[in-house]
């Protein structure tokens, strides 16, 4: 039985499209405007296009800076997060059975509704001891900070992997950390992507912890230099949009090519 | 292996990082000086590019975020306090100086170049013998108006509170707004209070309510009442324009007048070079010989106790109190000179001269009411629910509650 | 000790000491400090027992902050739940262009919640406006976040924008298991619409809907980058949440240790919620 494309719901939806991609549309217009244009029209496309915005946003935040200093916790994050956390997960879902092991299963999870606010003065004082305010700082944070979920998702996972194949590796005299690393890690592949793809989402956006970490300038990562320089964009709105814009580019083309891919692998997450 | 690799790239990833985050200029000794005036950014740079290159042994960074005096206490919690700190007066100094961390400065040879009230006013506001901040540059709080929208009206500059309310009156009948508030930022609220708190109670009244010998409920009910008064001459969305949208409005002529700081003139500029700016001391009485201008320091200079570079950072200082920097500065700023000799010729301030040359000038307010008292959204609070009593109340219970804590 | 069970322990060593030393111990500190009137940078500091706490209570600010945050939490969780399910069913009817249209509802997920919030703000306050005036419409033509009745539901209108990408997708892949042959069958039974989403689809999507409402819960509850972005808990504290009220008071002189004892009520609150949410996933997992 084939139905017709029902025209009202496609109506709504594309309605529903015009609200989601409004802001977008602003924020592109704007960044490409002067504040003359801006006062003739807000809404309407510039009639020429002011590209030196963009020239003068990435010079006075120093964007390509803070672009590498995104760039390099967010990948540094992904897989030290990827390494680390399915390792964990590992021990503790075929363990299960044991006391400490499945004590720590609830130690790890219990932290993931836990605010950050309740440890946040506290560990200002302790990275700042440990020396650790900079972006190896900020990577071991994240990727601490991602265990409690992760451990969740993976331990499910690895529950529905069958044991069978790692006895027969055993048997065979694979060491356990040859097991992990050559059987079980590459058949946790769908559920590596999910975690990737939602640790490096949440790492490259994070903003709470970069500001109370991080102080030296160099080390400023691109949500926080939009907040920092917000004195400096008080005047000019379009210097702002355009580097607002430039800071959410690098995700939104990663977007634009891995859509699918990232849609799938975050949905792959939630269904197992 | 596959492990070793896994970690090979692990490791190289992490060592990647701490290569990054660890580069130095060599030879050079690096300072860092943390200022809170996101307008004097670009003057400062000007200023520090030229320190930099006369001479060959220290770099000045320059490090100026938004909700400055929030970061600074946040670097001083992870104790990496800067080398340099560029702040106004304020209770935020007054606090950081009482735990310690800034260097003694009381016999250096720097105080010595700038005007000893100033130096008395930081005493005062710090509550200490020792001085511990140079004062750089001066402000002055009072109303901008737009001198083309007063002539074309006929209007002149009023002396006295019933003046000031005529003159908004009379805007306001030829359908143009007397005041752009820009209430949204809730600081700029705070800039009437100071000019009515300090001239109709003065800044004694904190010394005897800090002794619990009197309250706001028995004396604030006359400015709480003017801060309203105010109100009736704003525009349409007074608690939806920010600061920024306050100078662009004013620069575009969109209002007569504008509470506010010397200190948004080049702000205001910057959108509009054009517009013609004076500046008259906010009338609290009727009196006009009584009434006082709001001046306060504007930026202190202060040096970090555990700062290992205590000799380059007064070098730098010293720089900037050279009498051609200083007049860069105020002349870039529009604030007013510390240093002796250095003169304010701005058309825009000139009204504002006399008073400050006679001394006819008040503190702020602000800078004696603890910061976390939140003075600036218990106001912005106050403006929009008109409660005169609960406001009083609120500063009273407020101020009780944050001297429990101390 | 058993030999075999070795290296699972190394595994997870390291993992437990770090967390320990970023999370249990800093959380121990906090409460550590809680008792004293430290200001967080002076030398010294003292034992002051339970005052802080007691002053918590007496706090009209604290009060409010909660009272903010729970407001926001639950009806934030409400609407992106709403709005999500209706977008998601929409995704799943008969449509043309079916992945274009979920591509462009989950875009905002992927931008950064700060950036947002300053778009946000810019359009509360230039674009919004100049609608309300064109219109003539009174309400509009003020910006929402200067009101101090209001501006909370301009923070909520940002939330909800951003937080339905998610829930969104997760709706659609439970709405995509249901197979097309259950509705067929109650077509024919005559069931109308509302019935066959009250006895087919939400009885099947209902693990999704928990997880939705767990997961808009927690990120509301933590609001932070939102608040900085478009009032900075203005005007007055009208929309100041707990997290923004531990952040500018905790560094606020004098008071990180009163914040530190703020911190430790909110973790109580929290892990209360957070155990009953627990069990519940649990339970559900124990049914798969």
């Amino acid at each position: 039985m084939r139905t017709k494309t029902n025209w009202v719901v496609m109506l709504l939806i594309t309605l529903g499209t015009i609200l989601i991609l409004f802001p977008l549309y602003m924020t592109i217009t704007i960044a490409l405007k002067t504040p003359e244009d801006m006062l003739s029209s807000v809404f309407g496309l510039p009639r020429e296009l002011h590209f030196e915005n963009f020239t003068n946003a990435i010079q006075m935040t120093n964007f390509f800076n803070a672009l590498g200093n995104s760039a390099m916790v967010t990948t540094a994050t992904v897989v030290l997060t990827l390494l680390t956390n399915s390792l964990v997960a590992y021990a503790i879902a075929r363990n299960m059975n044991r006391k400490f092991f499945k004590g720590l299963y609830f130690y790890f999870i219990s932290a993931m509704f836990i605010p950050f606010p309740i440890i946040m003065l506290p560990l200002v004082k302790l990275t700042a001891g440990l020396h650790m305010t900079n972006l190896v700082g900020l990577t071991i944070l994240h990727t601490v900070y991602a265990l409690a979920f992760n451990v969740f998702v993976y331990v499910g996972y690895i529950k529905s992997i069958p044991v069978a194949l790692e006895e027969a590796a055993r048997v065979d005299g694979t060491s356990t950390w040859g097991t992990f690393w050559r059987i079980i890690f590459p058949m946790m592949a769908p559920m590596n992507a999910t975690v990737g793809i939602l640790i490096c989402l949440s790492t490259y956006n994070d903003f709470l912890l970069p500001l109370i970490i991080i102080s030296d300038t160099s080390s400023y990562t691109l949500p926080l230099v939009q907040y920092i320089f917000q004195g400096q964009f008080n005047t000019d709105f379009n210097l702002a949009f355009a580097s607002y814009l430039m800071a959410m580019l690098p995700m939104i083309i990663i977007y634009l090519f891995a859509q699918k891919w990232i849609i799938n692998g975050i949905t792959q997450g939630a269904v197992k | 292996m596959k492990l070793g690799k896994w970690i090979a790239v692990c490791l190289s990833t992490v060592l990647m990082l701490t290569a990054c985050g660890a580069k130095e200029e060599s030879g050079r000794v690096q300072i860092e000086f943390f200022q809170n005036k996101p307008e004097a950014k670009g003057s400062f740079d000007a200023l520090i590019e030229k320190f930099n290159e006369s001479q060959s042994r220290i770099k000045v960074i320059q490090v100026n975020p938004p909700d400055a005096e929030t970061v600074l206490k946040t670097r001083v919690v992870k104790n990496d306090i800067p080398d340099i700190i560029g702040m106004g007066a304020t209770d935020t100094y007054s606090l950081l100086a009482q735990s310690g961390i800034f260097m003694d400065l009381t016999n250096n040879s720097l105080l010595s170049q700038v005007d000893e009230t100033y130096v008395e006013m930081l005493k005062d506001v710090a509550g200490m013998e020792e001085v511990t901040g140079i004062p750089y540059s001066t402000n002055a709080n009072g109303v901008m108006y737009n001198k083309e929208i007063f002539k074309e009206m006929g209007l002149r500059v009023p002396r006295t509170w019933d003046e000031l309310l005529a003159t908004a009156q009379k805007v306001k009948e030829a359908g143009k707004i007397p005041f752009y508030f820009t209430y949204k930022d809730d600081w700029q609220t705070v800039l009437p209070f100071n000019a009515l708190a300090s001239n109709l109670e003065g800044v004694e009244f904190y010394m005897d309510r800090r002794e619990g010998k009197i309250t706001f409920a028995e004396k604030y009910r006359e400015i709480a009442e003017k801060q309203l008064a105010l109100m009736d001459y704003g525009h349409g969305d007074n608690f939806g324009k920010n600061y920024a949208d306050g100078n662009r409005g004013f620069a575009r002529g969109e209002s007569a007048m504008y509470i506010q700081g010397t200190w948004a003139i080049p702000e205001i500029r910057k959108a509009n070079p054009d517009v013609p700016i004076g500046f008259f001391p906010l009338p609290t009485g009727n009196n006009p010989e009584e009434n006082k201008l709001i001046s306060g320091v504007d930026t202190l200079l202060a040096i970090s106790d555990r700062s290992k570079h205590k000799e380059e950072a007064q070098q730098f200082i010293q720089f900037l109190l050279k009498p051609e920097n200083s007049k860069q500065y105020i002349t870039e700023q529009t604030l007013f000179s510390t240093v002796d000799g250095v003169k304010q010729d701005d058309p825009a301030v000139a009204e504002l001269l006399p008073y400050l040359e006679q001394d006819q000038v008040l503190d702020f307010a602000d800078h004696y009411i603890p910061a976390a008292v939140q003075l600036n959204s218990v106001i912005q609070s106050f403006l929009q629910n008109r409660d005169i009593d609960g406001y009083l109340k609120k500063l009273d219970t407020e101020w009780d509650k944050v001297a429990d804590r101390r | 000790m058993n030999k075999r069970l070795t290296p699972y322990y190394l595994m997870t060593i390291p993992a437990v000491v770090l967390f320990f030393v970023f999370l249990t111990l800093p959380a121990l500190q906090g409460v550590y400090y809680s008792f004293t009137n430290w200001n967080g940078f002076g030398d010294n500091f003292d034992f002051i027992g339970f005052k802080n706490y007691v002053n918590l209570f007496k706090d009209g600010n604290v009060g409010h902050a909660y009272w903010f945050t729970f407001k926001f939490a639950v009806v934030v969780t409400i609407l992106i739940n709403i709005f999500s399910l209706l977008i998601a069913m929409g995704l799943n009817a008969k449509i043309k262009a079916r992945n274009f249209f979920r591509g462009i509802y989950f875009l905002p997920n992927i931008l950064s919640v700060l950036i947002v919030g300053y778009i946000f703000n810019y359009m509360f306050s230039n674009v919004f406006t100049i609608w309300g005036k064109n219109l003539g419409i009174d309400w509009l033509s003020t910006n929402i976040l200067g009101s101090e009745q209001h501006a909370w539901i301009g923070v909520v209108i940002v939330a909800v924008w951003q937080g339905i990408a998610y829930n969104t997708i997760l709706y659609l892949a439970g709405l995509q298991t249901i197979s097309r042959t259950l509705y067929e069958a109650s077509s024919l039974d005559g069931a109308n619409r509302w019935q066959e989403f009250w006895k087919i689809t939400f009885p099947l999507i209902a693990p999704f809907f928990t997880i939705n409402m767990v997961l808009a819960m927690k990120n509301s509850l933590m609001v932070f980058d939102q608040i900085i972005a478009l009032t900075n808990g203005g005007p007055g504290r009208a929309t100041q949440s707990i997290s923004h009220l531990i952040y500018t008071g905790g560094f606020e002189g004098g008071e990180f240790a009163y914040q530190s004892a703020n911190s430790v009520i909110y973790f109580i609150l929290i892990a209360t919620i957070s155990v009953v949410q627990i069990r519940f996933l649990q339970r559900r997992e124990g049914d798969v």
